[in-house]
């Protein structure tokens, strides 16, 4: 008791408080976007039985060599709905991004 | 005597401190709800995009397989038959426009024709919402 007596009496009770600051703020990456590609037209043909001499005719006479890289109807509708996925994703990557920068690099946030 | 004056310096330097840290906490509780808010609002628009965006796909899925009034399913390979030089037409114009589409959402900007339509003569078909913002279906 009496040692303990002797802390009380010598010791205060009260400390300094220390607070740290240590934000610091990070740089915003600020990538410039990609610029975006100018897509060149294609063009394409349909062929049946029917027009099929016509058409190779006419690919000859316009110089083009006679030939064709077919679809079948169906592949030609996997192909458009393939292509429209594509295209939704990269606006949804596009969004997701948008989102992150502006969450993360907004002017408010730097404030 | 000294040590309590010590003391009493000491309690009105924590005070001060306390104070700095309580309305710190008060700016860090603000900043939380502003994130809070933001992320909800973040949150709202990829589920309108997305909804917008399935709802452009189903359009594309229903132009390939819509049924007519007796109950027959579009073919597209019949009606290339029937209808070549037609039917390569709509398909070279729908991709035109689904390249179109690939361009804009990779950044590319709008013309005027392609922001002023409002007619759906005038519109991309294949991503109305994206390419024609002044358009409301019809």
């Amino acid at each position: 008791m009496p040692i303990l007596l002797i802390f009380l009496t010598s010791c205060s009770s009260i400390k300094q408080l220390e607070v740290f600051k240590t934000e610091v703020k990070r740089v915003p990456l600020n990538l410039e976007k990609p610029a975006a590609p100018n897509m060149e037209k294609l063009n394409w043909i349909i062929i049946t039985s029917d027009n099929a001499e016509e058409v190779f005719a006419k690919m000859k006479e316009d110089g083009k060599d006679p030939v064709l890289f077919g679809l079948s109807d169906d592949d030609y509708e996997i192909l458009a709905k393939n292509f429209a996925q594509i295209r939704a994703y990269i606006i949804k990557q596009g969004a997701t991004l948008d989102s992150y920068k502006e969450y993360y690099e907004s002017s408010e946030k730097s404030e | 005597m000294y040590k309590l004056k010590a003391d009493n310096a000491i309690l009105k330097e924590n005070a001060i401190k306390l104070e700095e840290a309580v309305s710190s906490q008060q700016a860090v509780i603000q900043q939380q709800t502003k994130d809070f808010n933001t992320i909800l609002t973040q949150n709202k628009k990829m589920t309108a995009l997305n909804e917008t965006l399935n709802k452009e796909l189903s359009a594309l899925d229903d132009k390939f397989n819509k049924t007519n009034a007796s109950g027959k399913k579009r073919d597209i390979g019949d009606l290339a038959i029937a209808r070549t030089k037609t039917i390569e037409k709509v398909i070279n114009k729908a991709s035109d426009n689904a390249q179109r589409c690939v361009e804009i959402s990779m950044g590319a900007e709008l013309t005027e024709k392609e922001k002023n339509a409002t007619k759906k003569s005038e519109i991309n078909s294949e991503c109305p919402s994206l390419a024609n913002p002044s358009y409301i279906p019809y």
